[in-house]
């Protein structure tokens, strides 16, 4: 078993990691946004335009967040302990 | 003449039972979980019965697995982080062995449904939620709130924060399920056509289910360290709220 510092399954990881991060925050931003049209206020499709724009925006937030954390050298958390 | 490349997800109950009209049948999916389980212990138990100071085959396999665990802790939680240690490996080894079970011609590949793997990433996603409010109370809500995020941008962080943290179990179960699923229907629709190619044409299907299969041993593995890494990463941000993110600059 390679060690998780292996440089093939870091990258392999973060790649399969933010596809589905991505589209994750895009459902959940659209599904939210559809709902409050749908049982709270009757707007649509202004709640669902903007849900899925906050949805986006979420997604990328946390694309950027984990590749972020990649680029981080490991040597800070082990600062903290 | 041919079966759906679906077929084999299908359930069908072996022993029904009903508590309360609740259906908590036996099926295919619960028995490999028990599979999955047996197997599991068996052979973590018979790896570490030994103890040997120069390690066997199957000691130096469980030591390498727990030092890989471990490892991962380390990098994304810390030190202290090491108490959660029990929960990860139970989820890695699990979600591990039920990948290389499934993939074993005949068998059920018990994270290729959703219920489980959501069952697993909403539990995590709740403990990483007690986590974070019974270590910090109230102000764990800041972590709605990015360090460093200028006044104005606040009622626009809010709403994207709350998205990406409801995304984040949701997305951890699809990743699972999704890839599990695709890989078995990938191979029952390949090996679908050599059965059905017949000699002339079918070897070229069946150099490619060989292949895909091999993919799939890559795949078992990565899926379960994504998850477990992911686990990390969530129950670290609980853990030490923005903790990272200070350090870091």
């Amino acid at each position: 078993m390679p060690a998780p510092q292996d440089p093939l399954y870091a990258g392999l990881g973060q790649a399969v990691r933010i596809g589905t991060e991505l589209l994750a925050a895009l459902i959940v931003g659209g599904g939210l946004g559809w709902a409050i049209d749908t049982y709270l206020f009757g707007t649509i499709p202004w709640g669902l335009v903007i849900g899925l724009v906050f949805g986006l925006a979420a997604g990328m937030r946390s694309a950027y967040r984990s590749v972020q954390r990649w680029q981080s050298p490991p040597t800070d958390v082990d600062k903290q302990g | 003449m041919e079966e759906s490349p679906l077929h084999q997800f299908e359930l069908h109950p072996w022993v029904p039972m009903s508590i309360g009209g609740v259906d908590i049948s036996i099926n295919k999916a619960v028995v490999f979980m028990w599979v999955v389980i047996a197997v599991a212990s068996v052979c973590m138990v018979m790896a570490g019965s030994s103890r040997k100071l120069v390690p066997g085959k199957l000691q130096s396999l469980a030591e390498m697995m727990v030092e890989f665990i471990r490892n991962m802790i380390l990098e994304t939680m810390g030190k202290d982080g090491m108490r959660f240690f029990p929960l990860v490996a139970t989820l890695f080894v699990f979600i591990l062995f039920s990948n290389y079970i499934g993939l074993i011609p005949g068998t059920y590949t018990v994270t290729s449904q959703i219920i489980v793997t959501a069952a697993f990433s909403f539990l995590v996603y709740g403990i990483s939620l007690a986590v974070g409010f019974l270590l910090h109370g109230v102000k764990f809500l800041g972590i709605l709130i990015p360090p460093g995020t200028p006044g104005w941008l606040v009622p626009l962080m809010i709403p994207i924060e709350i998205i990406s943290q409801i995304a984040r179990p949701i997305s951890l179960a699809v990743r699972l399920f999704a890839n599990m699923t695709a890989g078995h229907v990938m191979l029952a629709v390949l090996f679908g056509l050599t059965v059905g190619g017949g000699v002339l044409i079918g070897w070229l299907p069946f150099v490619f289910t060989v292949a895909i299969y091999g993919l799939e041993f890559g795949i078992a593995f990565i899926q379960a360290y994504i998850f477990t890494i992911l686990t990390c990463v969530y129950l670290g941000d609980a853990f030490h709220l923005h903790g990272h993110e200070e350090h870091a600059h």
